[in-house]
C-alpha cells in the first residue's frame, strides 16, 4: 500500500454565500503524479488554497504525513513539505539563478551573512537533481518561461518539498518545453516526489497523469486511475454533459459574399511567413496552433499592435495598412484580448466608462461636451443586450465575475460597431455557463453579419464556434479545415502533429 | 508609467437624495477639514475672519493653486510634472523681459494694455512650448515623468537663469499690478483668475473626450492603448495642458511680485502642488478639480492661520511647513484605518 | 564576465565620465592635476554620503526626498545645542549627537512607512514638508556660526598636501575616509548579507520578498535609520565646510542627490544599483558642473547643460526600446 502524503477528509468551504467546495475526500501518494481537472469555478482553485493553507475548510481535516490540521497555516503548509508553483514562480526577476535558488535556505536558517560560493553550491546541487543545465550567474528576469518554471521546480525540490502542486502549468510552454517538463515530473517520481498538476488540458492529462481526479461544481466527480480514461469520458465529467454539437445551429456563410477582411502574402518577421486567408461575414474562422506557431503575432498583426512587415490586407476590398491599434481600430476591427485583466480592462473604472472608452468621440453633444446622458444609455443599453450581470453600470469592473467581465470586453467593442473582432482565447478564465453562454453570443454576432477571427487552442471550443479553422505551425498555416469535414479526434491529434512526421491530412 | 502614487484616496462616498450629485467621501473629509479649521482660527484668532485678512490670503494662494491644477492634470494620467515651477518662471522671464525690452517709454494707456496681453500669449506660448518638449520625452520617447521633468526642471530653469543672466526682470509699467494686486467687487483678481481656471480645467477633465481617455488612460495604460486610445497624443496634450495652466500661475506671480526670477519658489512651490494632490486624493486615473481647490484653501489656512496666532514669534510663517507635513501624514493615517480591515488585505 | 560589465548601466556612466574628463582636460590642460582630483573628491562628500544612504531606499523600490531635510535638521539642532553649552573640543561630539538624531528621523519615516504601508515618496514628502517647516519655525532661516575652533579646524583637517602650479595648495580632505568607509560599508551591506539582498528583492518583486519570509518591516526600518544617520553625517560634514547654515538649500539637493544615484546606473523602479555606480553618478555631476567653469560657460547657463545632459541621458533607454521590436516573440520557427 503506498503511502499517504496528503489526505484531506469531508473539507467543504464557501464564500459568502457561494460554495466552493462541499464534501471533498482527497488522497496524495508518495510519488505519483495526480491530475486535477476541471472547468472554471469547479472549486480546483479552492482545493490548492485549502492544501497549501492559504484558506482554512469550514468543514473536514486535513492530514499532511499523518499529521491533522483542523486550521493549516501557509507556514505549516510549506514546513510539511506542501510547495506550490505560483504564475509568477515566485522568483526574483532581478537576482541570479543561483541566488533564487539559494535565498530560502538562507532565510530559513536565519544565517545574516552571504557565502556566495555556498549560494552556488546549493544551486548547483539543486539544478542537478533534475538535470538541467541554466548558468548560476544567469539574470532571472532574462530567461525563458520555460527557464524560469525550471527554476521554480528547482526551488521547490530544495526546499524538500514532498508534493509540488503546479497550477496550469503549460500555458505558456512550446510544445518542445512542454515534453521536458514532463521528463522532469517524472523524474520527481523517482525522487519520492509527488505532484499535484491542476490543468484543463486533457490531452496533456492524458499523458502524464498517474491519477486523474475530477471536480465539478464543487464536487469531486471521478478519482481513479488514468490508465483507460479517455478525454471524452473526462469531458463528460467535468461539464457533466454531452454537448450535442448536433443542436448548435452554427451560421451559414455565402461563398460569393464579398470578404470582410483578405489577407495576402502577410508577414512579420519572427513571427508568420506568407499568410493568406479570407473572412467573410457571418464568418468564425478559427486559428488555431500551438503556442510558437506563430497564431498570437497574426492575431496582434490585424490588430495593428504588431504591424507586419509586408504582404497586403484589404478591408471590404479596399487595401489598407494597419500600422499601429489606431488604425485598426478605425476600420472597425476590435480585440478581446486573453489577459483581459492587463489589456481589455479598466478594473477601477465604471462599467460604464468600460464599454464607452472606444466610441468616447462620438458621444459629445452641441456644445462638443460630453454628453452624459448618452454615455449611460449606450452603457444600460449594452449591459442588457449582453446579459452582463451587475446591480449599477457605474460599479467598478473589477465587481464583475469572469464571465460578465469578458462580455465587457465585447460590449465596448459591439458599442463601436467594429464589424470584425479578434478573439484572442475568449473563454480562457470563464466558468462553464458562461462559455457556453459565450459561444451562443459568438455565433449569434456572426449571424448579424460580422466577422470573427477566433484563436483558441481550445479544441471543442473551436468546433462549436467556428465555420473554418486554420492550423498554424511555425509560422506559416499548416491546413484550413471546414468544420463539418473534421472530427474534434482528428483535429486534436493534428494539433499535436510533430512537424518532424510526415506532411498532415490536407482537407 | 509607473506611477509612484498609489491609492490614498477614500472609496465611498454618499449620494445625495437628488440621486444625481455624488459627494465623493474625500471631499467630505476635506471639506470638515476646512471647515474645522475656519471655525478654529476663527475663534482663537480675533483678525482672522476679518475681510482685510481673507482677502489677502486670497492674494496669495491663486498662484499655488493654479500651479496646483498644473500638477494634478499629470498625477491623473499616471505621471508627474516637476517642472511645473519652472515652467511658470521661465512663461514670466520671456513675459516679462518682452515688456520691460519692446515697450515704448511714451506709451499711452491702450497701447500698454496691448503689450500686456502680447506679454500674456508670450507666457502661454513658453507654456505651450513647455508642454510640447515634456509631453514628447514621457508620451514619444517613453522616459519615465519623473525623471524626464527631472530633467526639463533643470532644463527649464537654466535657459531662465542665461537668459536673463541671473538677474531679476522688473520695470514693468503699473497696469500690469492690475492682474495680481488689484480686486474686483472686493474679490482678489487672482482669486478669480484662479476660479476661472479651476473651472475650465474641471470642464476639460469632466466633460470632454480628452478628460475622459486621459482618466482612462491614468487608471490602465495598457487596455487604454488597446481600446484603440492614442496613448501617445493623449499625454502629450496632458502635458501641455499643464504647461499652459503653469504658465498662468507665473502671469499671476509676476503681477504681484511686479518681477520675474528664474528662481523664484524653487524646489518648495513644486514639492507643496504634490502635497496638494496627494492630499486631494489624486492619484492615476482619478482625481477630482474640487478636492484641489479645498485643499488648496485649507493648506493656505493652515499657512495664515497659524502665522497669525503666532505672530512675534520668529519664524512663525515657517510653522506652516511644519503642520503640512503633520496634516498630511494624518491624512495618510486616517485613511488608513478609514478603509478598513477587508480593503487593506 | 567582461561582457557583464560592458553591457551594465555603471559602464555607460564610466564612459560619459571618462570622455568629459578628456574633454575638459583637451581644453584646459590644468585640470589634470592632483589638486584637481583632491578638490573633485572634496566636493564630492558630502552628495556621496547621502547618496549611499539614498542607494538602499532606491533599491528597495522607493523614492525619499527628506533626507536633505533630515541633514539640515540634525546639523542645526547640533550646533544649536553645542553652541549653547560652550562646547570647544574636537568633532566627535558633533557627529555622535547628529547621528543620533538622524537616526531617530530616519526611524519615523521607515516607521510611518512600514506601519501603514504607505509608498515612500509620499511619506517622505510629508515628512520632509514638516522637517523643513520645523528647521525653519523652530531654528531660524540664514545662520552664519560662530563655530568653535575645534569645528573650525575640521575644515582644514587635509589628510595630504600638493603643491599645484595653477592652484597653489590643494588638499586631500579628511572627509574622503568617511565617503570610502561608508562605501565599503553600504557595498559590503548589500552584497554580503541577507538584509542586503533583501532589499534587492523587495526592489525585484515585493509580493515575494513577503512570501519568501523577508522580514519588510524590519528591512524598511533599518534603511531609513541608516539613511537618517548618513544624511546627519553629510549634514555635520557640511556644516562644517560651509559654517552657514541655510535649510532652503537642502531642499533642492534632495533632487540632485536623486538625479546621481540615478546617473550612477540605479534603476528607478528598483532592484538594481551599486555603490561604486552611485560615486560615479556624484563625480559626474561635480564635473560637469566644473566642466562648464573651465570651459568659461557663465554661471547662469550651468543649469541649462546640465539640463540638456540630463534629456539626453533619460532619452538613451527610450530610444533604445523604440528601435527594437515590441514583444517577445515565441515563434518556433521550423528546424532546418
Amino acid at each position: 500500500m503506498a503511502e499517504e502524503i496528503l489526505h484531506v477528509e469531508h473539507v467543504s468551504k464557501h464564500f459568502a454565500g457561494v460554495v466552493a467546495l462541499e464534501d471533498v475526500s482527497l488522497t496524495v501518494y508518495k510519488g505519483e503524479t495526480l491530475c486535477l481537472v476541471g472547468e472554471n469555478g469547479s472549486g480546483k482553485s479552492t482545493m490548492i488554497k485549502l492544501i497549501s493553507g492559504v484558506y482554512t475548510p469550514d468543514q473536514g481535516d486535513i492530514y499532511i504525513n499523518s499529521h491533522h490540521y483542523k486550521k493549516l497555516t501557509p507556514i505549516e503548509s510549506m514546513r510539511e513539505g506542501v510547495q506550490v508553483i505560483y504564475q509568477d514562480f515566485s522568483l526574483f526577476p532581478n537576482l541570479t539563478v543561483s541566488e533564487n535558488l539559494a535565498l530560502n535556505e538562507q532565510l530559513s536558517s536565519g544565517k545574516q551573512l552571504v557565502n556566495w560560493k555556498g549560494f552556488n553550491q546549493i544551486a548547483a546541487k539543486g539544478l542537478a537533481e533534475i538535470n538541467v543545465s541554466i548558468p548560476l550567474d544567469a539574470v532571472v528576469g532574462t530567461l525563458s518561461t520555460a527557464d524560469r518554471q525550471l527554476i521554480a521546480i528547482t526551488k521547490a525540490i530544495l526546499a524538500k518539498a514532498s508534493i509540488i502542486i503546479m497550477d496550469e502549468p503549460t500555458t505558456a510552454l512550446t510544445q518542445k518545453e512542454v515534453h521536458s517538463l514532463f521528463t522532469i515530473i517524472n523524474s520527481l517520481k523517482n525522487k519520492g516526489i509527488s505532484t499535484l498538476f491542476v490543468s484543463h488540458k486533457l490531452n496533456e492529462v492524458v499523458e502524464i497523469a498517474d491519477r486523474t481526479v475530477i471536480f465539478r461544481n464543487g464536487k469531486k466527480v471521478m478519482d481513479q486511475d488514468a490508465k483507460g480514461l479517455d478525454v471524452k469520458t473526462m469531458e463528460y465529467q467535468m461539464t457533466g454533459r454531452i454537448v450535442d454539437t448536433s443542436k448548435i445551429q452554427h451560421g451559414k456563410v455565402d461563398e460569393k459574399a464579398e470578404a470582410l477582411l483578405k489577407v495576402e502574402k502577410l508577414s512579420l518577421k519572427h513571427g508568420f511567413f506568407d499568410v493568406c486567408f479570407e473572412l467573410k461575414p457571418n464568418e468564425v474562422l478559427g486559428i488555431t496552433g500551438l503556442l510558437g506557431s506563430g497564431r498570437t503575432e497574426l492575431a496582434l498583426a490585424m490588430f495593428g499592435e504588431l504591424p507586419a512587415n509586408s504582404g497586403k490586407i484589404y478591408i471590404n476590398g479596399k487595401e489598407v495598412k494597419i500600422k499601429s491599434i489606431k488604425d485598426a481600430v478605425n476600420y472597425g476591427i476590435g480585440y478581446v484580448p486573453e489577459d483581459r485583466i492587463r489589456e481589455g480592462l479598466f478594473l477601477d473604472q465604471s462599467i460604464t466608462n468600460n464599454i464607452v472608452v472606444r466610441i468616447i468621440d462620438q458621444l459629445i453633444n452641441i456644445m462638443r461636451l460630453l454628453n452624459i446622458k448618452y454615455k449611460n444609455s449606450i452603457s444600460e443599453k449594452w449591459i442588457s443586450q449582453l446579459g452582463v450581470k451587475t446591480a449599477s453600470s457605474q460599479l467598478p469592473a473589477k465587481s464583475l465575475s469572469g464571465g460578465n467581465q469578458q462580455r465587457l470586453v465585447l460590449a465596448k467593442w459591439l458599442a463601436g460597431n467594429s464589424k470584425i473582432l479578434i478573439l484572442n482565447g475568449p473563454t480562457v478564465g470563464v466558468d462553464v455557463g458562461s462559455k457556453a453562454e459565450i459561444h451562443e453570443l459568438i455565433r449569434s454576432l456572426a449571424k448579424e453579419g460580422m466577422g470573427i477571427l477566433l484563436i483558441s487552442d481550445d479544441i471543442p471550443e473551436l468546433m462549436q464556434t467556428c465555420n473554418r479553422i486554420l492550423l498554424m505551425r511555425h509560422g506559416k498555416i499548416a491546413a484550413e479545415f471546414k468544420r463539418e469535414k473534421i472530427s474534434e479526434d482528428q483535429l486534436n491529434k493534428e494539433l499535436a502533429f510533430n512537424s518532424s512526421m510526415k506532411m498532415p491530412l490536407k482537407e | 508609467m509607473n506611477s509612484i502614487f498609489r491609492k490614498t484616496r477614500l472609496k465611498e462616498g454618499i449620494s445625495s437624495r437628488l440621486g444625481k450629485f455624488h459627494i465623493g467621501s474625500q471631499t467630505l473629509l476635506l471639506l470638515g477639514i476646512f471647515v474645522i479649521l475656519v471655525a478654529f482660527f476663527g475663534i482663537f484668532e480675533e483678525s482672522f475672519l476679518t475681510i482685510r485678512s481673507i482677502t489677502s490670503m486670497g492674494f496669495q494662494l491663486p498662484e499655488i493653486g493654479v500651479l496646483s491644477l498644473a500638477m494634478m492634470v499629470t498625477i491623473l494620467i499616471g505621471g508627474i510634472n516637476l517642472s511645473v515651477n519652472a515652467t511658470a518662471n521661465l512663461a514670466a522671464v520671456m513675459a516679462g523681459s518682452f515688456l520691460v525690452k519692446f515697450l515704448p517709454q511714451a506709451a499711452d494707456s491702450n497701447l500698454i494694455t496691448l503689450y500686456i496681453v502680447g506679454a500674456i500669449l508670450i507666457a502661454i506660448l513658453v507654456g505651450l512650448i513647455t508642454g510640447v518638449i515634456n509631453g514628447f520625452l514621457v508620451g514619444y520617447i517613453g522616459a519615465p515623468p519623473i525623471l524626464a521633468t527631472l530633467a526639463t526642471l533643470t532644463f527649464f530653469t537654466g535657459i531662465s537663469a542665461g537668459f536673463t543672466g541671473g538677474r531679476t526682470v522688473t520695470g514693468f509699467p503699473d497696469q500690469f499690478q492690475l492682474i495680481g494686486s488689484k480686486t474686483l467687487l472686493g474679490i482678489p483678481i487672482p482669486f478669480l483668475i484662479f476660479v476661472a481656471v479651476t473651472i475650465i480645467v474641471y470642464i476639460v477633465l469632466d466633460h470632454t473626450t480628452f478628460g475622459f481617455k486621459a482618466r482612462m488612460l491614468g487608471s490602465n495604460e495598457t487596455a487604454s492603448k488597446f481600446s484603440g486610445i492614442d496613448n501617445k497624443d493623449v499625454i502629450m496634450k496632458v502635458y501641455i495642458l499643464s504647461g499652459i495652466v503653469a504658465s498662468i500661475s507665473g502671469i499671476l506671480i509676476m503681477s504681484r511680485t511686479m518681477s520675474a526670477a528664474y528662481e523664484y519658489g524653487t524646489s518648495t512651490y513644486v514639492l507643496l502642488t504634490i502635497l496638494v494632490a496627494v492630499l486631494a486624493g489624486v492619484e492615476s486615473g482619478f482625481g477630482n478639480v474640487i478636492n484641489v481647490f479645498i485643499t488648496v484653501l485649507i493648506l493656505q489656512i493652515l499657512s495664515t492661520g497659524p502665522h497669525m496666532l503666532l505672530a512675534g514669534v520668529r519664524g512663525s510663517s515657517f510653522f506652516k511647513d511644519f503642520s503640512w507635513g503633520i496634516l498630511l501624514i494624518m491624512i495618510f493615517v486616517i485613511n488608513y484605518y478609514a478603509r478598513g480591515k477587508k480593503a487593506r488585505e | 564576465m567582461l561582457n557583464k560589465i560592458v553591457k551594465s548601466n555603471e559602464f555607460i556612466t564610466f564612459l560619459i565620465l571618462v570622455v568629459l574628463s578628456l574633454a575638459i582636460g583637451l581644453k584646459t590642460p590644468a585640470f589634470f592635476s592632483l589638486a584637481t582630483v583632491f578638490d573633485v573628491l572634496r566636493s564630492s562628500v558630502v552628495y556621496s554620503i547621502m547618496a549611499f544612504g539614498l542607494l538602499l531606499i532606491v533599491i528597495s523600490g522607493g523614492i525619499d526626498i527628506s533626507f536633505a531635510a533630515i541633514a539640515a535638521v540634525a546639523a542645526y539642532a547640533t550646533h544649536n545645542f553645542l553652541i549653547s553649552r560652550g562646547y570647544d573640543g574636537g568633532i566627535l561630539p558633533y557627529y555622535l549627537i547628529a547621528c543620533s538624531i538622524g537616526l531617530l528621523a530616519g526611524l519615523l519615516n521607515g516607521f510611518i512607512i512600514s506601519q501603514f504601508n504607505l509608498p515612500v515618496f509620499n511619506v517622505s514628502l510629508a515628512t520632509m514638508t514638516m522637517w523643513y517647516g520645523f528647521s525653519l519655525f523652530f531654528l531660524g532661516p540664514l545662520i552664519k556660526m560662530n563655530l568653535p575652533k575645534g569645528a573650525r579646524d575640521y575644515s582644514t583637517n587635509f589628510i595630504t598636501q600638493v603643491q599645484d602650479p595653477f592652484v597653489g595648495r590643494a588638499g586631500l580632505h579628511v572627509s574622503i575616509l568617511y565617503v570610502i568607509i561608508i562605501g565599503l560599508f553600504i557595498w559590503w551591506l548589500l552584497k554580503y548579507t541577507t538584509l542586503g539582498r533583501g532589499i534587492f528583492a523587495m526592489g525585484g518583486n515585493r509580493e515575494v520578498a513577503v512570501r519568501s519570509g523577508f522580514n519588510i518591516k524590519g528591512i524598511t526600518l533599518i534603511i531609513f535609520g541608516i539613511l537618517g544617520v548618513l544624511s546627519a553625517i553629510a549634514g555635520i560634514t557640511q556644516s562644517l565646510f560651509l559654517r552657514i547654515f541655510n535649510p532652503a538649500l537642502f531642499i533642492g539637493q534632495s533632487l540632485d542627490v536623486l538625479a546621481a544615484v540615478i546617473l550612477g546606473g540605479a534603476a528607478i523602479t528598483g532592484g538594481r544599483g551599486s555603490v561604486i555606480g552611485t560615486f560615479m553618478g556624484v563625480i559626474l555631476i561635480q564635473l560637469i558642473n566644473r566642466s562648464m567653469i573651465l570651459t568659461g560657460i557663465p554661471v547662469e547657463w550651468q543649469k541649462f547643460v546640465v539640463g540638456i545632459i540630463l534629456i539626453f541621458f533619460i532619452s538613451i533607454p527610450g530610444i533604445r526600446d523604440l528601435r527594437k521590436q515590441k514583444s517577445s516573440h515565441t515563434t518556433e520557427l521550423a528546424e532546418e
